[in-house]
């Protein structure tokens, strides 16, 4: 685990990014753990018939993978007060999700890092943002 | 979705932390120990049946995606406790053929305290 002290982070430093190819077995154990069965998550002739151009992973999905890369660089779970995420653009099935951040506030008395987050994909040659403003209130010791 | 449904409260709904489901979603998304932060959406889940099968709201639930996420911990959860589950339509605006809900759940322990305070916005897209 890589537990930041306080002392050791400014604002600006970045989080490790965390990648991910996300794969139709993950989503469908995703749906298990978390009792989300939307048949967008499972069925492609659903997801279709919707709009979508095949099946997409749950929202919470992507924030779950953001999250774990807020708990890596915060050295655990119980370190984290607040953490938000708006979703912009759906996830495809074989698609990489990357997730990354940056240290934006830091508070002293309270020994708290505000992090903003994001996570991207590559498509097509473009620059998608599954996340694009995601944030995190991380206790540091 | 019906606009008139904002405001509504719904019965309190209790939700063991099950140790082999948080097992489960620590192996997925390769968390250290204790009870990964977003396994609150498993809660969450739970409590949103009520919303999805409320007569007078009347969401579509095939049709909504995630729009937005925020959790506020005042504790981390831990494992093997049951927690209650106090759900209310915080918003519901509706543009067009587009519905934006916001419920807000709050999460109580045994004790009566406050654990976790969870705001999701979820959008129902039109008939295509």
């Amino acid at each position: 685990m890589n537990a930041e002290p306080f002392a050791s982070v400014a604002v600006g430093d970045p989080i490790p990014e965390l990648r991910r190819v996300v794969t139709l077995e993950d989503v469908r154990a995703y749906a298990d753990a978390s009792g989300d069965h939307n048949p967008l998550h499972q069925d492609d002739g659903f997801a279709r018939s919707v709009g979508f151009p095949g099946i997409i992973a749950h929202g919470m999905f992507t924030m779950a993978h953001m999250t774990a890369a807020v708990v890596a660089w915060a050295g655990a779970g119980d370190r984290v007060v607040q953490i938000s995420a708006g979703f912009r653009a759906p996830v495809f099935m074989g698609e990489e999700i990357v997730a990354g951040g940056r240290v934006r506030a830091l508070d002293r008395h309270a020994r708290t890092a505000t992090l903003e987050l994001w996570v991207t994909v590559e498509r097509d040659g473009r620059t998608e943002w599954p996340v694009k403003k995601g944030e995190a209130l991380v206790r540091l010791v | 979705m019906n606009p008139a449904a904002e405001g509504t409260v719904y019965p309190r709904v209790t939700f063991p932390i099950e140790p082999a489901r948080v097992a489960a979603f620590r192996r997925l998304f390769g968390q250290p120990g204790g009870v990964p932060p977003t396994f609150v959406s498993a809660a969450e889940f739970t409590a949103l049946a009520q919303v999805i099968d409320d007569p007078q709201l009347k969401l579509d639930f095939s049709r909504v995606v995630h729009g937005s996420q925020e959790y506020r911990y005042e504790r981390p959860l831990r494992e093997g406790e049951t927690i209650a589950i106090h759900t209310r339509l915080e918003s519901i605006k509706v543009l067009g053929a587009t519905g934006f809900l916001t419920i807000v759940m709050e999460m109580l322990d045994e004790g009566g305290q406050l654990v976790v305070t969870a705001r999701s916005t979820m959008i129902e897209r039109g008939a295509s």
